[in-house]
């Protein structure tokens, strides 16, 4: 195993960049489903809101596939190394919400943007598994620790 | 405002059961219990519920579901720029649990990415 450059195997990245693509996905949906609801609205009527809409449907397709799709990430990935990636959903949500209200750019949010893509920067360079990635399971089922 | 302590001690309640629901979710797709750390493989074990995977995905999902109530009503009585970075703690909450119980290999690198992720959501919550 490579211990310097740690490759992160390829299933394991096209399900990191299919979550965050989900993840944004049911962030928009969820927020498109309840927008209309006006923000004083009793439980009752907002759940009722929200069930009238398409959107809602929509993001509950989106969280469906996004555990299939989460569960097949964690299978092959530590907890601590895939979930972090998550963190660029923030930046991807922020970046279409303030297209479409056209908000300008603070430099605060420049700052937020770069830190985060900083830390997932560093965590994207651990090992993606605690002992490695095993060819085949041991036959006993335990795995490596350091 | 009277309902801020409420809203931040369900912004940490939520936080922590979304850190467990997640760590729920990496047993069920480890493959049961042998992922965990000695001890807890031992007691989770012992139950042949605990044994199951699927029970473990299915504890998962109801805390995930408890999450987003306790979110929502969290919502409710803080300002987003106060609830958007104590959402990231979730990430704290995460890495610990992953160290603790699961056994992985959390170093000072990761910790320090999370230290940056949650840096990261202060100033765009600014």
């Amino acid at each position: 195993m490579e211990r310097r450059r740690p490759k992160i195997p390829r299933p394991v990245v096209a399900g990191l960049c299919l979550a965050v693509v989900l993840d944004t996905a049911i962030q928009i949906a969820w927020k498109l489903a309840v927008s209309g609801i006006p923000a004083g609205a009793s439980a009752t009527a907002t759940l009722a809101g929200a069930l009238a809409s398409p959107f809602f449907y929509a993001a509950m397709l989106a969280f469906g596939a996004q555990m299939w799709n989460w569960l097949r990430v964690l299978a092959r990935a530590d907890l601590s190394f895939a979930q972090p990636f998550t963190a660029l959903s923030y930046i991807s949500v922020l970046t279409l919400s303030s297209h479409s209200l056209h908000e300008s750019l603070s430099l605060a949010k420049i700052a937020g943007v770069g830190l985060i893509l900083l830390g997932v920067f560093l965590i994207s360079r651990t090992p993606s598994l605690t002992g490695g990635v095993p060819a085949a399971p041991a036959p006993d089922g335990r795995r490596l620790r350091p | 405002m009277t309902a801020k302590p409420t809203g931040l001690m369900l912004v940490a309640a939520a936080m922590a059961v979304e850190s467990f629901a997640q760590m729920f979710l990496k047993i069920g797709a480890g493959g049961g219990p042998r992922i965990l750390s000695q001890r807890f493989r031992d007691l989770a074990g012992r139950s042949r519920l605990g044994r199951s995977a699927g029970a473990w995905i299915g504890l998962g999902i109801a805390a995930y579901a408890l999450e987003i109530l306790l979110y929502t009503l969290a919502l409710h009585r803080l300002d987003v720029s106060v609830a958007f970075p104590l959402g990231s703690l979730c990430f704290v909450g995460v890495a610990l649990l992953s160290q603790w119980l699961l056994g992985e290999a959390v170093g000072p690198i990761r910790w320090l990415g999370v230290a940056c992720i949650l840096a990261g959501t202060v100033f765009l919550a600014l």
